[in-house]
């Protein structure tokens, strides 16, 4: 279908201008008589009083990384502590005006955020539920240690929890919210509605638009906000994610109830450093940070710049931002102006800072400024607030004395269970499909692209037995179509999404068909994001759906390196298995257009812990490996080699099931029997590998050719039991040989079945330097004569015949030379 | 004078497409540039136009057969 939005040249060449409108800075006027009104003399106050606990906790660390101790506990903390101190009424104002089920998502600096956050949920939500969520959390546990420990001085039960939580998540203890498997810059309690934090700067602004994507989808009424440093604006992922909060489709081609924009604030703790670089006038080009909103979209995101030393002026803002995206009409962005006199980090000696800029800022501590204010205004005496100070200080006192005893609160014990960090990494759930799904377009089975898939041969060997085009029977390609139109169908919280993905019918051609079937808002265009594409899906199931995404070729990888190997890959191991991600990410391996749109990278993330990887070769397995990995709960990368996605199924007697089918991952299939060598292969190469089996079987040498199917999980059992037969092992691959997923099966097939081994393994990848182009592709890639040459040469000297292919090569030679 | 309407190169390893849709029927008049038929291969839909001004006068590969890069998907007159 042609697009909707025609482009018409007449209109498209006459004369007008951009037009921006004033952003609004500094424009709170407030009158405390108002505010008394909006908030009770009661809820300023507590505002008061959660500024209060947010700067003793701080300061708390802050004793505990300089001194070793703090009110006579003395304790060694050796983590990280990146402190608000200063910045409390930005976290505290935005909290007040922020619903319980809003969900916030930080950064490395935000234990002020949640702690506000928290303190703010349990005022807000009502206390049978309160209590039940302090009761089940951890089963029980962490409310235990805190009623049967930390006691009264602790106050409210439920706030001792909370500041237990994040204290012994801080100190990495397994009484924390996450087992101690985050830590202080990755803190988070989601009951409350705090959101991950992230040590990578920027990291949550595209989770968090996920998330909102999330909430539009499920029509709630929750906002998702980002907290984000102003050094973050120096990032890629912060312009994708705001571009791609803001796109035009949304509200020009989605259908209603879901024409909104996802419902995410940009909420910039400006504190005018990052580090040691000052972002206005160094750093960065902004000038004023709000100006960057009406770079983005016509409404400028609805900018402004905030007085963030005033939590009153803070509250009022978020307030006004949350009506507008709760009306759809997001996304938004706020400079919250205000000064951290704490160093970036403990070890920051503010070499460039002066001494008279921070006493300045010291004299405009947004703490003594509101209490004066609130004394001023007859809210409060001093005698109270003065008490105040002494219970907040109490309090965290009480829980502190808790969380440093080790006896009280231990680490997870990695002595009895030295893996139970590993076991973190994936949960191995599987979810059943449901109904055929309410919102489809069309009866798939009356659409053109299902019904010539229907129209075709399960099997791609003909009665005579020979093979079938791929017009005539099911290609690769048309089984992942069908693995993924049976969930897209089956599943709405499903959705897909990624370069081409709609009209275009994917890139190369899997989608075919599907902007028939699947409404815009599960399938859609993304912009040219490859870090939003990821980072928004991982938003989007951390917050309760799934999503496959594309990637178009594997080569684009490192444009969402981060979002892959630091978020979609770590979120459920850092979560101690709290959170979910359903992420399937499709990337394909290209050819003919050279260095930069060729390569298997497999490797990169197989090296990475917490992604499982898997490389179906055959159309049986694409089907049933990519609705395993749709099922599945943990993130999955799915490489797809273009050169197969026009292959029919030539093993299978049956041929690629009709019906919806798994195929379990950890299982390699062994696709040749053999005695005397076994040739393990990992995606393509399986082809050239049975290729060269039938030639070396010519040299009387019969090959064992074993497919690999999925690298992880990875099945040694059957490599092994192969490798015990055959005595020899040759491993083929389209990855450059250094450091690859091939060399790691190789030491330890080395190691696990030494005894067995007639001669060292062999490793078969491409060479360790650039794709070439489409002509001398069959240089790079092994083939089919290169497997002959190295499994006569290596293993079979007697049978030695003239060598055929270019690859000859001295490895500690070329080693040498860089190569 | 009679004008073929043809399966046109579809790309470097494609040889065959399916006729997923005729957008004329025989007997109807076309403009040059008008789509009167659909073709699929492997990887994607293709849209075909009339090469010329006229009468569909014959449709030679009806919606859903299998056809080849170069056959005659139709005739007009
Ligand atoms: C991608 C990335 N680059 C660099 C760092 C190291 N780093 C940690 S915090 C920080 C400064 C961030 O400044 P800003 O966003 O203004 O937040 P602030 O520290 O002021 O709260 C840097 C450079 C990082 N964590 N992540
Ligand atoms: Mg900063």
């Amino acid at each position: 279908m042609p697009k909707q939005l025609p482009i018409d040249p007449g209109q498209t060449y006459s004369a007008d201008k951009v037009r921006f409108t004033d952003i609004p800075v500094h424009a709170y006027k407030g009158d405390l008589a108002a505010e008394i009104a909006r908030w009770g003399k009661d809820g300023l106050r507590a505002a008061l009083r959660h500024m209060l606990v947010v700067r003793e906790f701080e300061s708390m660390l802050h004793a505990f990384k300089s001194t070793g101790a703090y009110r006579g506990i003395e304790y060694v903390y050796k983590g990280p502590a990146h402190l608000s101190v200063g910045q409390e009424a930005a976290a505290v104002g935005s909290a007040m005006a922020l619903g319980p089920t809003d969900q916030i998502f930080g950064s490395h600096r935000s234990h002020g955020e949640i702690i506000a956050k928290g303190l703010a949920a349990v005022g807000a939500i009502p206390p049978g539920e309160v209590t039940s969520i302090v009761e089940s959390h951890s089963d029980g546990r962490l409310l235990d240690l805190v009623t049967r420990h930390v006691g009264e001085a602790g106050g409210d039960p439920a706030e001792a929890f909370l500041l237990t939580g994040v204290l012994a998540e801080i100190f990495m203890r397994d009484a924390g919210f996450n087992r101690g498997m985050g830590g202080s810059m990755h803190a988070f309690f989601t009951p409350f509605g705090a959101f991950p934090n992230n040590a990578i700067v920027g990291g949550s602004a595209g989770i968090a638009v996920g998330a909102a994507l999330r909430a539009q989808l499920t029509r709630s009424d929750s906002i998702c906000v980002a907290n984000l440093g102003d050094g973050s604006t120096g990032c890629g992922l912060i312009w994708e994610s705001m571009n791609f909060a803001g796109m035009g489709q949304f509200r020009n081609l989605w259908q209603p109830p879901f024409d909104r924009n996802p419902p995410v604030l940009f909420c910039f703790t400006n504190n005018f450093y990052a580090m040691g670089g000052q972002t206005r006038g160094e750093t960065m080009a902004w000038d004023r940070l709000s100006r960057i909103g009406a770079g983005i979209s016509p409404g400028q995101l609805h900018a402004e710049t905030v007085d963030g030393s005033n939590p009153l002026a803070v509250a009022d803002a978020v307030a006004r931002k949350a009506e507008i995206l709760r009306a759809g009409e997001g996304p938004a962005l706020l400079d919250i102006e205000c000064y951290r006199y704490s160093g970036h980090s403990t070890t920051d000696t503010n070499a460039y800072r002066s001494r008279d800029e921070m006493k300045a800022w010291q004299a405009h501590d947004p703490i003594t400024r509101f209490r004066d204010r609130l004394v001023d205004g007859g809210i409060i005496t001093v005698g109270e607030a003065d008490e105040m100070v002494e219970v907040a200080g109490a309090q965290i006192e009480a829980v502190t004395r808790v969380v440093v005893d080790r006896q009280l609160a231990p680490a997870v014990d990695l002595e009895a269970s030295p893996t139970i960090i590993g076991d973190m990494t994936f949960n191995n759930e599987a979810i059943e499909l449901g109904e055929t799904a309410g919102d489809l377009l069309a009866e798939p089975a009356e659409t053109s692209a299902v019904k010539s898939i229907m129209r075709k041969a399960r099997s791609g060997i003909a009665e005579d037995g020979s093979q079938l085009s791929p017009m005539r029977a099911v290609t690769l390609r048309d089984a992942l179509s069908e693995a993924i139109l049976h969930h897209l169908t089956h599943d709405e919280s499903l959705i897909a999404y990624g370069e081409e993905c709609r009209d275009w019918g994917g890139a190369f051609g899997v989608h075919r068909g599907f902007a028939d079937i699947i409404p815009y808002h599960r399938l859609f265009n993304s912009p040219i994001s490859e870090a939003a594409i990821v980072s928004t899906a991982v938003g989007y199931a951390l917050a309760g759906g799934r999503a496959i995404v594309e990637l178009m070729y594997a080569d684009f990888i490192g444009r969402a390196g981060d979002e892959i190997f630091n978020q979609l890959a770590k979120w459920q191991a850092m979560s101690a298995g709290e959170l979910r991600l359903p992420v399937v990410l499709r990337v394909s391996v290209g050819s003919k257009y050279g260095a930069q749109h060729s390569q298997d990278w497999t490797s990169l993330v197989t090296h990475v812990p917490g992604l499982r990887v898997i490389y179906p070769a055959t159309p049986h397995d694409a089907k049933g490996l990519m609705a395993t990995a749709l099922s599945g709960n943990d993130p999955t990368i799915v490489f797809e080699s273009q050169r197969l996605y026009d292959r029919v199924e030539t093993f299978e007697p049956d041929g690629v099931p009709a019906d919806y089918a798994l195929v379990p991952f950890g299982e390699a299939a062994i696709r040749r029997a053999g005695d005397d060598v076994t040739i393990l292969t990992i995606g393509p190469s399986l082809y050239p590998a049975l290729d060269a089996a039938g030639e070396l079987a010519g040299h009387g040498v019969e090959a064992e050719v074993v497919d690999a199917r999925t690298l992880v999980p990875f099945d040694y059992d059957t490599v092994i039991a192969s490798v015990r037969r055959t005595g020899r092992l040759i491993i083929v691959s389209e990855a450059v040989e250094r450091g690859s997923f091939a060399n790691t099966v190789a030491a330890n097939v080395t190691r696990l079945a030494f005894a067995d081994l007639k001669a060292p393994p062999v490793v078969l990848g491409a060479p360790n330097w650039i794709a070439p182009g489409a002509d001398m592709e069959d240089k790079y890639a092994p083939q089919e004569h290169d497997i002959c040459d190295a499994v006569l040469g290596e293993f079979f000297a007697d049978k030695r015949v003239n060598r055929r292919g270019v690859r000859n090569w001295d490895i500690a030679g070329m080693a040498k030379r860089g190569l | 004078m009679a004008t073929e309407i043809l399966v046109p190169q579809l790309g470097n390893e494609v040889t065959e497409a399916e006729v997923t849709e005729w957008a004329a029927a025989v007997g109807d008049n076309v403009s040059a540039s008008d789509i009167v038929v659909v073709i699929s291969t492997t990887k994607a839909a293709l849209e075909i136009e009339a090469p010329c001004d006229g009468t569909l006068s014959e449709i030679r590969i009806g919606e859903g057969e299998l056809t080849e890069v170069g056959a005659v998907l139709g005739v007009i007159e």
